[in-house]
């Protein structure tokens, strides 16, 4: 039983360079919980203070109900899989395994068994008496995952695991590793820059940016209700359009004013933009939000495609307005073709407005 | 015959001939030492025949007068003490100074790069008189001096293969329960074993053969294997016994050449990998 | 991670640093001291300022000798080591047939001690001007050029170890690259191989000239600097000086002091002008 409970943590690294400042997140049991966020956005360095490889400058860190602050990492209960695996090169995979175990003094034949268990679930039962140099990367990040699982922790660390495989086997250990965590019943945390890992995995997600929570909840309400244009542009792929525009006001209700299209807005919107009257904002609709129209209706922009790129079900569009790229994704049931001219419609239930100062949302 | 087969074959005759002016030497020794000491300097270079054959006599002679077997084993003690301590312990100084980053550490390091540049001419007098105080005068005691001495180069060695060394590993050792001490040993120096064996092997080349070290600090009474052969010609003043002598230079160069031969692959690796980071 | 391996210190570092400390950084400093002054003892130093550093100059030929023969022979050394290594190297990379033999036999003789050494070519020179009725301390060229031979043996083998490695490292597309520029072979030898094995050539020339300036043991065991101190090398002379003079132990060490700075220079701009030179890659 482990949840994890970070208060106000700072990590202040000797330099001086504060990467982490006042972090508080609360990582129930059993959960799935994803890092995400560009480099250098502080998610390494919180799951490495997790794991007790960083020293916390401030604050507190829970592992269940214990401060584990001063705690040193092999007596916190947890296990890490590592981006570059870190597999002992000099010992056999088994003995890889079987480390861990042995420095805690477990028998040698519960040892085996974990160790033959772990080994079948994973499919490198073959390979147990090779050195790590004699597998592919595949197998070695099975075997990190082995060497991790043996030990049963009460939390697993996960440092971007995937990132050193192609893309192919990249999709199959993301299913490999989410089944996993089903069979476990553990929690894991699990650090990665790739958003669509991110969303096919977590139950939560923790997107960072500069050591700051953006935004931490389902992937769902990531993906419906980004809370900021940071979040917004991030997850989803291809990412959301952001477009700068200026709220106008007709009669009692608003519209978008942008590259000289107006875009009526939603009633239910009314009472959040009264005060950004003729003020800019930024508006955000997802490539996937925009159809083919067939002709200039309402909530419609002209779009002059460039490109149209067919990739079976979809086509891409990639198009300009003014000096904004612009892509939209929309059903192949006809043929649209490159440089020319096509109306768009806009799906205005699904469009967002952010501030275009603070750029939080304003509402969606 | 095209040109190239008449140049290759003109290499290899060059090389052929250059070997065996190579090897002249060490085998104008060996024939010099099954003969009879008044043979020698009169002529060299003639083989023994049924006069100036003398069989191991040479070989007899030039063990008991200069004590050359504790000769022998006191240099391989010597040797295996110290190439054993100098890797060891250089080997974990090195990977503390390259994984604890502070300004004392960098002092060190600098202090150990530093002494690799200074003859040992500059330390002689006072090193000596420091060490006989001490009591590293010994058999035994030489080997932190050459600890010491070797600290230099080893530790800068060891630190540039620790630089590449991913520091995840040491992570991964920390979580599965190790203490440093552990995860040096069981984990870190494993990997460390190609850099190692280089080490011991520069060190070893270089403690076998010393020569003003083991003088100074040893002396007549525990001859090493190049005091003894030192201590022969300059002891004897014009009253050398020049077969028993080149029975001591041959003795002293046979268990190098098996060294050698046995290990040839690793030694010349060694030299090289020495160099290029050296 | 790394505070927590802070206490382990002693046990990390300490058994080497103590002992470096003991045999070289304590030496150090209290021999620049005792540069500086007249001593039989450590104990019995007596300050005299820079008069030890004026005495090895100006009362004591033997130390100007020693410099001007010390100099000379480094550069003749350093010269003939490098071009028959690199020659070797050469002609080995060319696979022949029985290269791993040669390679074998050139090198042995660098795993032979000094002193050993020293007695080898001490029995061949004399045996050879033995015909002539000479013996190698008759004159001081014979000393020379048999100092000279001598450390050729010794480290042509090695040098040419290290430029095979240089040379095998040049990636072999670049020699057909210039082939099929239509370059000679002179050509590529000049503009390719060469400019490659760079930094093979610092290496290689830094330990020549160490190795030939610090030279002690061979020149003990050839020559002992006979006839007359005539061929006594720095390190040679310096020895003399400590233990062969009683009383003038403080110029020894002046010496030594003087010895040392020359071969920081030396490994300095050394290592500075070569450095320039190599190829980044």
């Amino acid at each position: 039983m482990a949840s994890i409970t970070l208060k106000n943590i700072k990590k202040t690294y000797e330099d001086g360079v504060t990467v982490i400042d006042n972090l508080n997140l609360d990582i129930k049991d059993k959960e799935f919980i994803i890092l995400v966020g560009p480099s250098g956005c502080g998610k390494s360095t919180t799951l490495r203070m997790i794991a007790g490889l960083e020293e916390i400058t401030d604050g507190d860190l829970l592992i269940g109900d214990r401060v584990v602050n001063t705690v040193s990492p092999k007596d916190r209960d947890i296990a890490m899989v590592f981006q570059s695996y870190a597999l002992y090169p000099h010992m056999s995979v088994y003995n890889n395994m079987a480390f861990g175990l042995k420095n805690r003094k477990v028998p040698k034949d519960e040892i085996d068994k974990k160790v033959r268990t772990a080994a079948k679930m994973l499919d490198i039962e073959d390979y147990l008496h090779r050195k790590p140099r004699a597998l592919s990367g595949g197998q070695r990040q099975r075997v990190a995952l082995g060497r991790a699982m043996v030990r049963e922790p009460a939390v697993f660390l996960l440092d971007e695991p995937l990132s050193n495989l192609d893309a192919k086997l990249r999709t199959e250990m993301r299913s490999r590793i989410s089944m996993l965590h089903k069979e476990l019943k553990t929690t894991f945390v699990y650090v990665t820059h790739d958003q669509t890992e991110a969303m096919t995995m977590g139950d939560r997600i923790v997107v960072m940016k500069d050591g700051v929570v953006q935004q931490f909840d389902t992937p769902q309400v990531l993906y419906n209700h980004p809370q900021n244009v940071f979040v917004a542009g991030f997850i989803g792929s291809p990412q959301m359009n952001l477009i700068d525009a200026v709220i106008k006001k007709n009669n009692d209700s608003f519209y978008a004013d942008f590259s000289g299209f107006n875009i009526n807005l939603p009633k239910r919107m009314s009472k959040y933009l009264s005060e950004y009257e003729n003020k800019k904002v930024i508006f955000g609709i997802r490539p996937e939000n925009m159809s083919i129209s067939n002709g200039n209706s309402e909530n419609t922009i002209k779009l002059h495609i460039e490109i149209a790129e067919m990739t079976g079900a979809d086509y891409f569009l990639y198009g300009n307005l003014g000096d904004k790229k612009i892509i939209a994704n929309v059903s192949s049931n006809q043929n649209i073709e490159s440089e020319k001219d096509y109306f768009l419609k806009l799906d205005i239930d699904r469009i967002h407005i952010f501030d275009k100062i603070n750029e939080r949302l304003i509402c969606d | 015959m095209n040109n190239r087969k008449i140049s290759n074959a003109f290499s290899f005759s060059f090389l052929l001939i250059l070997s065996i002016i190579f090897l002249f030497p060490i085998y104008l020794v060996f024939v010099n030492s099954f003969k009879s000491k008044f043979n020698i300097i009169g002529e060299p270079f003639t083989f023994p025949n049924s006069d100036t054959f003398v069989g191991f006599e040479n070989y007899l002679n030039g063990i008991e007068s200069s004590g050359l077997i504790s000769a022998f084993i006191r240099t391989l003690i010597i040797t295996v003490g110290s190439v054993l301590a100098i890797v060891i312990f250089t080997s974990m100084t090195a990977w503390y100074l390259v994984r604890v980053k502070s300004k004392m550490n960098k002092v060190i390091y600098y202090l150990f790069i530093f002494s690799m540049i200074v003859p040992f001419q500059m330390v002689m007098f006072t090193m000596t008189s420091i060490c006989a105080k001490l009591g590293l005068n010994s058999v035994i005691g030489i080997i932190p001096v050459y600890l010491g001495f070797g600290s230099g180069l080893s530790v800068f060695m060891f630190s540039g293969f620790v630089k590449g060394l991913p520091r995840e590993i040491e992570e991964a050792a920390m979580i599965d329960g190790c203490s440093p001490l552990k995860s040096f040993f069981y984990v870190v120096f494993p990997i460390l074993k190609p850099t190692a064996i280089t080490v011991a092997i520069l060190n070893a080349m270089w403690i076998w053969n010393d020569f003003l070290l083991p003088y100074l600090l040893l002396g007549s009474g525990n001859k090493t294997l190049s005091v003894a052969i030192q201590l022969a010609m300059q002891g004897a003043y014009g009253a050398i016994d020049w077969g028993g002598f080149m029975a001591m230079l041959v003795l002293s160069i046979i268990p190098i050449i098996i060294f050698y031969l046995l290990c040839q692959k690793y030694i010349i690796k060694g030299v090289i990998d020495g160099a290029v980071k050296g | 991670m790394e505070k927590s391996l802070k206490k382990y210190f002693p046990v990390f570092v300490l058994p080497t640093f103590i002992s470096f400390v003991i045999v070289f950084l304590i030496p150090f400093v209290l021999g620049i001291y005792l540069s500086f002054t007249e001593f039989t003892t450590v104990e019995s130093a007596r300050w005299v300022g820079v008069e030890n550093y004026i005495k090895a100059f100006t009362q004591d030929d033997n130390f100007l000798n020693a410099l001007w023969f010390t100099v000379k022979f480094t550069i003749v050394s350093v010269i003939t080591i490098n071009v028959s290594a690199f020659g070797l190297a050469l002609i080995l990379t060319k696979a022949l047939r029985g290269t791993s033999f040669f390679r074998t036999v050139f090198f042995m003789p660098n795993l032979i001690g000094g002193i050993v050494l020293g007695y080898i070519w001490n029995l061949l020179i004399n045996s050879i001007l033995g015909i002539f009725g000479y013996d190698i301390t008759y004159d001081a060229d014979y000393g020379f050029w048999g100092l000279v031979f001598l450390l050729n043996w010794q480290l042509i083998g090695y040098m040419m170890v290290i430029y095979i490695a240089g040379l095998q490292n040049i990636p072999n597309e670049l020699n057909e690259a210039a082939l099929i520029d239509g370059a000679s072979s002179f050509s590529i030898l000049r503009n390719i191989k060469i400019p490659m094995v760079m930094p093979s050539v610092t290496i290689c020339l830094f330990l020549t000239l160490t190795n030939s300036f610090k030279l002690f043991d061979q020149n003990l065991a050839l020559t002992g600097g006979a006839p007359a101190r005539e061929t006594s090398m720095l390190a040679l002379d310096i020895y003399n000086t400590f233990y062969g003079r009683i009383g003038w132990q403080g110029v020894g060490q002046a010496k030594a002091v003087v010895f040392f700075i020359i071969v920081a220079i030396i490994a300095f701009v050394q290592l500075k002008i070569t450095g320039r030179k190599e190829v980044e890659h």
